[in-house]
């Protein structure tokens, strides 16, 4: 499992503009492609999302794992729609079998355009948040969150859940081959109290971690608050670009 | 006449195969188990979703203020919970009658421990973290997978919990059913909010059930391995760490006795 942040590198522009601006006008646009009632706008979104990532040098291989579920999803939808949703019809798909027509799917071009409409919002709204999750680091997004008053105990959380994340990755990799090797998952019955064991070593792990982690912090001068990065103030070129970038998708969100 | 319902009830079966194919590869990936991607919901229902997780994460919030303003070590483990939760939640089991793996949500477990106002904190700090930097879930589908994962899961989760106990049923038969309704009712939710905001024009309900049996084959005995999987933590820790279950108000000092 790879973060989007993993693959983050600072040789491009978009990682050089503030998450600030980043997150705002993401949201902006996303608001636009779900709340827009054609394709186009949405496939534009995805379109440019798509080539600021392989601008940013994402591998096209690590493009396509991610957006691959979201991709099927979509198709899936488009599928359903068109052969059982709506009212007019468009055209009859007859799937023969030995000697007489068996299966026959009607497509509805009411259903197709309700399939391809939910799709390209998916595809829009993946490929934008890919985007910005591939430009930003994990701090940086939690400063920006911070800045949009955000609760500040939710992004502690947050980032204690982040720094602990792969730890217990790693703790439940090694318990699971473990019992593995002693053949803990040969049977349903031993798999499920397996999975039990491991369920619980991982919460014993977290309590006594979290108790760990308390304590040390409580040494080193923690009072129940933890410092964010402070956000630089907004450069007005980046809020420029922004109001800009946000114009420009209004105008062609009511085209 | 014959061949007409025939083809009537093959249209039907392959209806309910499409709907299964596409549940299995795309919601049963390496993610929460039922996470509601990016872009399905239209913005009305996104934002209607959000209006109904915001209050239950405010209180989780100020219940979480008030608790670490005594106890400094209580931030850093609802953090960790939150962190064992996304774990938990990304856990491969194999699902026979499907002959695919799923993954559990895991959200009973925080809700008997620490309690559903803050579980339903833990599931949305995890949700965030997917949506931000996994590609799982989204932002605009994060109130509605907050409604169903974090709020129905955990209020089931601990509501089963309680009653049970109450009933003076064992500690683990108690945990088991928690886990058992809870990614029941998760399942159950999940499919009303994805039939709403799918269903454009249409009438709700000939859409609700049909994605209620699409998730059949895989929640079913997912909902089951969530059952033992809650019910071998709580034995666990009642095992070898009883005090902490007495810390954390799921027995009492007299039950916790009997475990030594």
């Amino acid at each position: 499992m790879k973060l989007f942040s993993e693959h983050f590198n600072t040789e491009n522009f978009l990682s050089t503009v503030d998450a600030r601006v980043k997150l705002i006008v993401a949201l902006a646009l996303l608001a636009m492609v779900l709340s827009h009632k054609g394709i186009i706008f949405p496939l534009i979104i995805a379109v440019v999302s798509f080539t600021l990532c392989l601008r940013m040098r994402i591998p096209l291989r690590i493009l396509v794992f991610r957006l691959a579920q979201p991709l099927f999803l979509a198709l899936v939808i488009l599928l359903l729609k068109f052969f059982f949703s709506g009212k007019e019809m468009l055209c009859v798909i007859s799937l023969p079998t030995s000697t007489f027509s068996l299966l026959t799917l009607i497509g509805h071009k009411d259903g197709l355009m309700e399939g391809l409409l939910i799709a390209v919002r998916i595809l829009g709204g993946v490929s934008l948040l890919a985007a910005v999750g591939f430009a930003t680091p994990f701090i940086e997004f939690m400063a920006a969150l911070s800045w949009l008053r955000v609760p500040k105990p939710f992004i502690e959380v947050m980032m204690f859940a982040y720094r602990y994340l792969f730890v217990f990755l790693e703790d439940a990799t090694t318990i699971y081959s473990a019992q593995k090797n002693r053949l803990g998952y040969t049977g349903i019955k031993k798999g499920l109290n397996s999975f039990g064991v491991l369920t619980g070593s991982l919460v014993l792990r977290g309590f006594e971690q979290s108790q760990k982690t308390a304590d040390a912090m409580e040494q080193r001068g923690y009072t129940g608050d933890m410092p964010l990065l402070k956000g630089k103030p907004l450069r007005a070129v980046e809020l420029v670009g922004a109001v800009l970038v946000v114009i420009f998708g209004g105008v062609a969100w009511m085209m | 006449m014959r061949i007409t319902r025939l083809a009537k009830r093959v249209k039907s079966v392959a209806f309910f195969f499409l709907l299964l194919t596409g549940y299995y590869l795309l919601f049963t990936d390496a993610a929460y188990a039922m996470h509601i991607s990016e872009g399905i919901l239209p913005l009305n229902w996104a934002v209607l979703w959000f209006a109904v997780a915001i209050p239950f994460v405010a209180y989780g919030i100020k219940r979480l203020k008030e608790i670490s303003g005594t106890d400094l070590s209580y931030k850093p483990l609802i953090g960790l919970m939150a962190a064992v939760v996304f774990v938990i939640s990304l856990m491969p089991i194999p699902v026979p009658t499907a002959g695919t793996c799923s993954h559990p949500g895991g959200t009973a477990i925080p809700a008997i421990l620490v309690g559903p106002s803050i579980s339903v904190l833990v599931a949305a700090v995890a949700l965030l973290l997917q949506a931000l930097f996994f590609a799982h879930g989204g932002l605009s589908t994060l109130g509605a997978d907050i409604v169903s994962m974090g709020i129905v899961g955990a209020f089931t989760g601990i509501g089963v919990f309680r009653l049970l106990r109450r009933f003076n049923a064992g500690l683990s038969v108690s945990a088991f059913f928690a886990g058992l309704l809870s990614d029941w009712a998760i399942y159950i939710a999940t499919s009303a909010e994805l039939a709403a905001g799918i269903k454009g024009d249409a009438p709700f309900l000939p859409l609700f059930p049909k994605i209620l049996a699409a998730f059949i084959p895989t929640q079913l005995p997912i909902g089951i391995v969530e059952g033992a999987m809650t019910a071998g933590m709580v034995s666990l820790l009642f095992k070898r760490r009883a005090d902490l279950l007495v810390k954390l108000g799921v027995i009492t000092p007299e039950q916790a006795r009997g475990a030594i």
